[in-house]
């Protein structure tokens, strides 16, 4: 059978999801995450019989180096042995998006140019000649909908011939631009990129593609004629945008100009109002929390309830043997992840999904900006750390979209602070439940002060520099379910398949050490934590052995308290407890994911670093309560 | 659309409109036009073939119709050069002018000659007044990743750029027809000439 290997490039917000959905059907074969973190997403079909896998990238404006996702979609451009791409051009700005296409057609990849937006455009009085456009650039152009799949079969059809037509049009520089790239161009290694290609970025100063040159200083040597032309790296952008402009306008008709959006822009005059936007902003996710917290509740209560008479028709089995104890364990540990974390994931990430598909995400971005740049943080720290809200580990994940590994490093270890679901329960559960809601308060305003001091204090410290604001405000749009559903599938996967079977073998490790008998040998060096803390000595367990299962803590305080926590603790133990189990990298699992991410010593100092900030925080508000 | 042929035909008008007489010699553009000859034999031959230029032994003259196309790209090499002459010294300015000539629509050119008209040095973005039109007139940022960034979402010279909104830590902007949140810094370092609407 014939294979394709086709990659989906496009700008942000011009429907890249939605074609990938249209193109391969509902039974979308799916991995990894798109949207709010950076990496590619897989999809295969069959069609006339010839197998298409399509890589989805993220929405870029360009491919050059500047961030985690033009670097993804760059390389998966040059590494990954295609056979074409599909360049998604948005017909209601057609200059920016052959911007795009000219930049891709510099790599000889063959490609199609599918143009969505059409009608969107045709609404705003800009009406495009695709034939036109598709004889000036002499690649195939296809307009497209996915929504009501219109063009999708032309796209298809287009796919199987796309190694077929010749050579694309290619932007012209000026001789002396050109001279160099000639230069360059003659002393690059046998590879398979067109040494044009390389020799344009290598002159756009793309640091990438010095590895391919035969050595480093024929830069100096093509860019010595240069001497008058300093900016040649400011002649290539706009020379090709120049192009660009040049041909949109030849295939755009404008019939008027009158803009239409007069809702988007009223609702935006409101929403970036330096007052009314922080404010409703700030409004909107207490509703959303609002919603979140009871509905959350809910789902919980009720799995809880299923998974506990499935544990408890189990419970016979627990006590044949050692190692059916041992597995009833990992069992309980795996449900306690389910009944506990999971509704508050899934109904969080829809929440976000359908906050990014009607356009607000980008807003509050914008509007949370101004804090988060006062604690040396980037607007865009916003989506990892809401994220951080359902579950650390995607969010360790969604740092990517920040552009260098010292910027995600800092909002990773956020996560120390930011409560993840498993968290919240703790805090609501055990402090709320035992202590009242007055108790669970204060424990997340400690959580956030102790954040709010380590953000301030590692900005001093480690002299962040934080990328700039520079961000689409797309307008706003009815969100697709199928998408939002989609995209929150995508976003949960991690937290199915890495986070739950490690739930059970959390679960699993602590039972093991039980009946060992090495719970006690472990602790026994901690106990000057709890001395520190002024708890009972047994409240160590739970506070170490959380680590390995988050969700399991309440139920090893009650092990080792008794039932009754309310009496076995004053309401200020309580507090201080929950303070203490819930600042630092929560569980092994976000460790793994660290590690992962920053190589093992950060990881691990990471972690360690921040549970010690955390009872030492803990420890002393006790402290400073106390004197008064 | 403009091969390496238009080019050098381009050029060539160019060249003979900028001699007062409206001719030329074929020796001054072989040593003007760094191409092969091979190249400009052929772009002469199509100039002929087009009834642009009429050929007498070495000498290269404009026809009537040919005169007319030969000013309109002299008018805008001269435009464009004179625009980049003020940021950019005198072989640079020709340079670049040299390259965006071939590509730059004419709408764009129109918006330059009346930044050059409009001799004012340009004002920061972050002082327009709000849905205030504007056309860029030069952008100071030598982060060449951030210039192309830039770029490449529409913020070039001579495109219009909308004032939407001034926020705390920036601009709203609107740029062909999309909305931009835009640093504060980043604004700054935008030069914005304003726009008279007729």
């Amino acid at each position: 059978m014939r294979h394709l290997k086709i990659l989906l490039i496009g700008q942000p917000n011009v429907g890249k999801s939605s074609l990938l959905n249209a193109l391969v059907g509902p039974r979308v074969v799916v991995s990894n995450y798109p949207g709010t973190t950076v990496e590619l997403t897989q999809a295969e079909k069959t069609f006339n019989g010839v197998r298409i896998k399509f890589i989805d990238t993220p929405g870029i404006y360009s491919i050059s180096d500047r961030s985690e996702e033009e670097k993804v979609t760059e390389k998966a451009l040059l590494e990954e042995k295609l056979d074409g791409a599909i360049v998604i051009a948005d017909s209601t700005s057609l200059e920016r998006s052959l911007y795009m296409v000219l930049q891709v057609t510099e790599s000889e990849i063959p490609i199609i140019v599918a143009l969505n937006f059409i009608e969107e455009a045709k609404s705003k009085g800009i009406i495009i000649n695709s034939e036109k456009l598709q004889s000036l650039l002499n690649v195939p152009v296809v307009p497209i909908n996915p929504i009501t799949k219109k063009g999708i079969n032309n796209l298809m059809v287009s796919l199987l011939k796309i190694n077929e037509k010749g050579e694309a049009f290619r932007v012209e520089y000026d001789d002396h631009i050109e001279k160099a790239i000639k230069i360059i161009s003659l002393h690059i290694k046998e590879i398979a990129l067109p040494n044009r290609f390389i020799a344009i970025r290598v002159l756009e100063g793309d640091e990438d593609f010095y590895k391919y040159l035969e050595y480093k200083k024929i830069i100096e040597r093509a860019k010595k004629d240069l001497k008058d032309h300093p900016k040649i790296a400011q002649d290539i952008s706009i020379t090709r945008y120049g192009t660009a402009s040049f041909i949109a306008e030849k295939v755009t008709k404008i019939v008027c100009l009158e803009s239409k959006n007069d809702f988007s822009d009223k609702i935006d005059a409101v929403l970036m109002h330096g007052i009314w936007g922080p404010f409703i902003t700030g409004l909107f996710l207490f509703a959303i929390l609002g919603i979140l917290l009871p509905f959350g509740n809910f789902i919980q209560g009720f799995l809880m309830d299923l998974t506990e008479t499935f544990l408890f028709s189990l419970g016979l089995i627990e006590k044949q043997s050692i190692i059916t104890s041992i597995l009833f364990e990992g069992l309980k540990g795996l449900t306690a992840g389910v009944s506990i974390a999971l509704p508050y994931v899934f109904l969080f990430y829809l929440i976000l999904g359908l906050l990014e598909d009607i356009g607000l995400l980008s807003r509050f971005v914008v509007i949370v900006e101004k804090f988060l740049r006062k604690l040396g943080l980037a607007g865009k720290s916003f989506i990892p750390l809401a994220l951080g809200l359902g579950c650390s580990i995607p969010a360790i994940r969604a740092t990517r979209v920040l552009s260098s590994k010292k910027n995600q490093f800092n909002v990773a270890s956020l996560f120390a602070f930011v409560p993840c679901s498993s968290r919240i329960a703790i805090i609501m559960g055990v402090v709320g439940f035992y202590g009242g809601a007055k108790l669970a308060f204060s424990v997340f305003a400690t959580s956030l002060i102790a954040g709010l001091i380590w953000a301030i204090g590692a900005k001093k410290v480690i002299h962040i520099k934080t990328e700039p604001l520079l961000i689409e405000l797309p307008p706003y749009r009815k969100p697709l379910i199928k998408n939002v559903l989609v995209k929150s599938w995508i976003r949960m996967k991690d937290f199915v398949i890495i986070v739950m079977p490690l739930l059970m073998l959390g679960g699993i490790a602590y039972k093991v050490l039980d009946i060992f008998d090495i719970i006690n040998i472990i602790v026994k060096p901690f106990s000057i934590v709890t001395g520190w803390l002024g708890l009972p000595k047994a409240t160590i367990i739970p506070l170490v052995f959380g680590f390995l299962q988050k969700d399991l803590t309440g139920a090893m305080l009650i092990s080792v308290l008794g039932n009754d926590i309310s009496s076995a603790l004053t309401p200020l133990q309580i507090y201080t407890f929950g303070v203490a189990s819930t600042i630092g990298i929560p569980c092994v699992i976000a460790l793994g994911m660290l590690i992962r991410e920053f190589g093992f010593k950060k990881a691990v100092a990471l972690t360690i670093i921040s549970i010690i900030y955390g009872i030492l925080f803990a420890g002393l508000i006790w402290r400073i309560i106390l004197i008064f | 659309m403009k091969s390496i042929l238009i080019i050098i035909e381009e050029d060539i008008l160019r060249m003979l409109a900028q001699e007062k007489s409206k001719e030329s010699s074929l020796n001054t553009i072989r040593s003007e036009i760094k191409f092969s000859s091979l190249e400009i034999t052929s772009a002469i031959d199509e100039l002929n073939n087009k009834g642009l230029i009429k050929q007498k032994g070495s000498i290269l003259e404009l026809t009537e119709t040919g005169q007319e196309i030969a000013r309109n790209l002299f008018e805008k090499h001269f435009i464009l050069k004179n625009y980049f002459l003020k940021t950019r010294n005198k072989k640079e300015a020709y340079k670049t002018a040299n390259i965006l000539e071939h590509y730059v629509s004419d709408e764009v050119i129109k918006t330059i000659n009346k930044l050059s008209i409009n001799k004012g040095k340009g004002l920061p973005l972050t002082k327009l007044e709000l849905n205030q039109e504007s056309i860029v007139a030069d952008i100071v940022i030598h982060d060449i990743k951030l210039f192309e960034r830039l770029v490449s979402i529409g913020i070039v010279p001579g495109n219009k750029v909308i004032l939407e909104n001034i926020i705390a830590n920036g601009v709203i902007i609107k740029v062909k027809n999309k909305i931009f949140a835009l640093d504060k810094n980043i604004a700054k370092k935008i030069l914005v000439i304003k726009h008279e609407t007729p």
